[in-house]
């Protein structure tokens, strides 16, 4: 594989674990979110510090960064028991400019200088780079991937979906909206964490910028695109909307213009994203390559 | 297995300075059918809501099975053995029927961590659904998506999902409205079924036909205030009842205000 592509797919990789945290909050939970670049930001900081400041490495630091991030996704989910639909969208719009400003301005996050210096991964003694370091993404999307399966397979991750359908019904058999909203962003900020931390130690330099409001608009672009609430979805959307850019490039300027043209087309004809209900993949594709099971 | 399943003291709330619940009282007793009645805008739904808890009430006490529930949020009434249904239903659109149901098969599984652990698609969860549909009469269409179901259906999904959670309780919120007059018969049987499993119930029922042959006493509500209570019987000949939905005769019309009750 060449440079440029391995390049490519561990930046898609990254994204794809981020979307698949932000697929837990809005495709299963139905909490609108607007500030999931915020969350990557903070697992990135996290291990940014940890690595740098305390010296730890990559796999020492990630229990502590995966607790970090679910404790700010707990404060920061906080919002969403008592905001809903365009008003939460907007709450989290407001928590990704907060995030960012506090890693701008706050001496301790390095400023408008960032954070420098971040040591490679380290494993058996080796550092992991180029190809290596795009298994260790892609092995990470596994991971990220199995454990959404799971999380639809169990009664908390049925409990986030009657919660998205319908709260009033939800909370009349049992299901306290508390407990499994903050749940899901907990979960889905513990990936948002994953690939923060793949990302600093892949970059070696973090600073606020990375992590700014439209970053947060093309996860959810790639979360719509590729089917919210769908098990693959995250993956499809950041490996289109991940390749697109590259694949546009000779036409310079025009690019932008068919990123936008796609998103457009796919809004009006497949609403529900490539993998998502009713889409033409679910209803041609799937019967061809299962046997026509549902 | 004698004495009140829930007793309801003195309950009310006021919305500004609407009294839409106004100092209403009865009690429950294991294993009864309890009906409550009312016109139009009479506070029979806002009861509803405020003994399972989406409202909490300005004074007044809800007991139920010995614990005091008023205050209390809707999903930790629910664990207690109190189901529902919702008068506007209000299905789990994009899951299945069956999946509908499991949501409320739930129920024990959702305050404990082992929620986090334990599979929903087991086919010991799923029996134990389809069960509850085949009651329902909804076998046939569990794999169906609930919001493509019409009213009826989603009206009998209501009910299923509320047996599950309502191991002591059932409220049910005009469940035979917009019903065929078979559908009402079969669903005249089920509740009856259901008491004889030991379920108390407590229905809304616009339907006086249905709401008199079921009940084994009523509760007559009227602009949020307890108007009567008593055997089906006794509620049929009351002037007070009679008065509350027919209006009273004309050459009354005199004394207006709530004052003169017993007007002949």
């Amino acid at each position: 594989m060449s440079g440029y592509l391995v390049t490519i797919l561990t930046q898609i990789a990254i994204q794809a674990i981020v979307v698949c945290g932000l697929n837990v909050i809005v495709g299963y939970a139905g909490q609108i979110s607007l500030g999931h670049a915020a969350f990557m930001g903070i697992g990135a900081y996290s291990a940014a510090l940890l690595s740098t400041r305390a010296g730890l490495s990559f796999w020492t630091a990630l229990p502590l960064v995966l607790a970090i991030c679910a404790l700010c996704g707990l404060l920061l989910g906080l919002p969403s028991l008592k905001l809903k639909h365009d008003f939460l969208a907007i709450t989290t719009i407001g928590i990704n400019f907060i995030v960012q400003a506090v890693f701008l301005y706050v001496p301790f996050f390095g400023g408008a200088m960032g954070i420098s210096g971040i040591p490679r991964v380290q494993f058996l003694g080796e550092p992991v780079r180029g190809v290596h370091f795009l298994y260790l993404c892609l092995a990470c999307l596994g991971v990220v991937t199995v454990v959404s399966w799971l999380f639809t397979r169990v009664f908390a991750g049925l409990a986030c979906f009657a919660l998205r359908e319908e709260e009033a019904a939800a909370a009349s058999m049992g299901i306290s909206p508390v407990r499994f909203k903050l749940l899901a962003f907990m979960l889905g900020t513990m990936f948002a964490g994953l690939g923060g931390s793949l990302y600093a130690h892949y970059m070696r330099f973090v600073s606020a910028d990375d992590f700014s409001f439209p970053l947060s608009v093309s996860f959810l672009a790639m979360l719509v695109l590729g089917g919210m609430g769908s098990l693959l979805g995250p993956l499809v959307g950041a490996l289109i909307l991940g390749a697109l850019p590259e694949l546009f490039r000779p036409l310079a300027e025009f690019r932008i213009l068919f990123y936008a043209l796609i998103l457009l087309l796919m809004i009006r004809f497949q609403p529900g994203g490539i993998l998502g209900e009713a889409s033409l993949v679910r209803r041609r594709l799937y019967p061809l390559l299962f046997g026509g099971a549902k | 297995m004698s004495g009140a399943l829930l007793q309801v003291k003195n309950l009310s709330i006021h919305f500004g300075g609407l009294r839409a619940v106004d100092g209403v009282d009865f009690e429950i007793n294991r294993g009864e059918i309890f009906g409550l009645l009312g016109p139009n805008g009479a506070g029979k739904t806002v009861t509803f809501n405020l003994i399972s808890g989406v409202y909490k009430p300005s004074g007044g006490e809800v007991w139920f099975d010995g614990r005091r529930i008023d205050g209390l949020p809707p999903h930790a009434i629910a664990a207690l053995g109190l189901g529902r249904t919702f008068q506007i239903v209000k299905p789990f659109p994009s899951l299945t029927v069956l999946d509908n149901v499991l949501v409320a098969r739930g129920i024990s599984r959702y305050p404990r961590a082992a929620c986090l652990w334990t599979s929903w698609r087991s086919g010991r969860e799923r029996r134990e659904a389809m069960a509850l549909l085949e009651r329902v009469g909804l076998a046939d269409l569990a794999w169906r998506k609930a919001g493509l179901l019409p009213l009826g259906n989603l009206r009998r999904l209501e009910i299923a999902r509320a047996l599950a959670v309502g191991r002591k309780l059932l409220l049910l919120d005009e469940s035979f409205s917009g019903l065929r007059t078979e559908e009402i018969a079969k669903l005249e049987v089920l509740v009856r079924d259901i008491r004889a499993q030991g379920v108390t119930v407590l229905l809304i029922e616009h339907n006086m036909r249905v709401a008199m042959g079921l009940s084994d006493r009523i509760v007559v509500l009227d602009h949020g205030r307890k108007l009567a209570e008593g055997p089906p019987a006794a509620i049929q000949q009351d002037e007070s009842v009679i008065e509350a939905y027919l209006g009273r005769k004309s050459g009354d019309q005199a004394s207006p205000g709530g004052g003169a009750a017993h007007a002949s």
